[in-house]
């Protein structure tokens, strides 16, 4: 089972529309993973987020920590995993504490660690295009939780 | 001498110290992961408490696992920092030995098991022999069913402890019956004392470390048997 949701966004703030009515839907347990160049806006994405699930604390890249973790109503891991060289080393992070838990994970650059990705999750791919500012979100799932997730998220954006 | 001993392996965020006769503090937060912000202040309460500085802790001690990775470097560093601080030997527990020492010369089996997600438990199995606390079978990462597949054969009463048991009781209950009974709440989660008392053992034994030498026992399992489980697709979707 998959379902899928292309939208088509002309700036930024669409981009945090999105993700806060996305973080707004979540209810803990879902394994979120994030693709898209360098600037794609990735993070924006993830911040608003973290909006839409009552995180007070500014979320900041961890591309340095490979996980950062906030309260919100339920808490969230943020990884950035683009310096993970080896799956191995997401072992040595204890990953499956946080991607099985009762938190939200947001993975970024989640295509380098693959293999050990959960098979049921919601995959986020942001594509730039010719504007500056224009951007392609392509939302798909695996999984009825993530197909349902994303059945109300194409309601709510199109409301 | 007195044992100063921590444990921040699961949900429970505990501090004990004892002293050759008695315990003397015992304080055990059991609720939600913040031992990062939870444990300094816990340890500071204890040590206040009993008008002590930590220069008048002989032993440091703490659960070096398994159990959450994150949680296995909270109490190790914080250990290690505070032996280092006042220049004093440390003493690794395992997580597990302690959480089967919250039952004292109980019949049957002791089985403490840890939730290690995925169906999945951190567990070894135990039994009190003259007052001893025995191993019988070595601590691994196990699947539900396979610890299952281990205990059914057995004749003994099996009591459970730890965490894994508010994951797994039905499950457990369901494969072994009657057999099996499981720890009540005040014995059912991490306990310091119990850590400090194993530790005390090993300190009157020599057995003491370094705090450089001290590391988390993460219990992982090896590169073989997880290429094993991502072949029987347990994990992972290469093939999409």
């Amino acid at each position: 089972m998959k379902q899928l949701l292309k939208i088509n966004i002309e700036n930024l703030e669409e981009t945090e529309k999105i993700g806060y009515i996305l973080g707004k839907l979540l209810t803990g347990g879902e394994v979120i993973c994030m693709t898209g160049d360098l600037g794609a806006g990735k993070t924006t994405m993830t911040q608003s987020i973290a909006k839409g699930l009552d995180v007070e604390d500014y979320v900041t890249s961890p591309t340095f920590t490979i996980i950062n973790e906030y309260e919100g109503r339920c808490p969230l891991y943020h990884f950035d995993v683009y310096r993970i060289n080896d799956v191995d080393e997401m072992y040595d992070l204890g990953y499956e504490e946080y991607f099985y838990s009762k938190g939200v994970s947001i993975i970024e650059w989640a295509d380098i660690i693959k293999e050990i990705l959960p098979k049921e999750r919601l995959n986020i791919e942001i594509k730039k295009n010719d504007s500056i500012e224009g951007r392609e979100i392509i939302i798909h799932g695996n999984g009825e939780r993530y197909i349902n997730l994303i059945d109300f998220l194409s309601k709510e954006i199109h409301r | 001498m007195k044992v100063l001993a921590i444990d921040t392996s699961s949900m429970s965020a505990t501090c004990a110290i004892i002293d050759d006769d008695k315990l003397l503090v015992e304080y055990t937060l059991n609720h939600k992961l913040t031992h990062s912000q939870k444990i300094m202040p816990i340890i500071k309460e204890a040590l206040q408490s009993c008008n002590l500085k930590p220069e008048d802790i002989d032993v440091f001690a703490v659960a070096k696992g398994p159990g959450s990775f994150t949680g296995l470097r909270i109490g190790v560093a914080t250990v290690n920092g505070l032996a280092q601080s006042v220049s004093k030997r440390v003493v690794g527990v395992s997580t597990l030995d302690a959480l089967a020492f919250n039952l004292p010369y109980c019949e049957g089996l002791i089985v403490p098991i840890m939730d290690a997600r995925r169906d999945r438990v951190f567990t070894g199995i135990y039994k009190w022999v003259n007052g001893n606390l025995h191993i019988i079978k070595e601590q691994k990462a196990l699947e539900v069913k396979e610890l299952i597949e281990t205990l059914i054969e057995r004749p003994e009463k099996i009591v459970f402890v730890g965490d894994g048991t508010l994951v797994y009781k039905d499950t457990l209950f369901d494969a072994l019956g009657e057999k099996c009974l499981f720890a009540p709440r005040s014995a059912n989660m991490a306990r310091a004392s119990s850590v400090a008392e194993l530790a005390m053992v090993k300190a009157n034994e020599g057995q003491t470390e370094s705090f450089f030498e001290l590391a988390p026992d993460y219990l992982r399992e090896s590169q073989a048997q997880r290429e094993y489980n991502e072949k029987h697709s347990l994990i992972g979707d290469k093939n999409e």
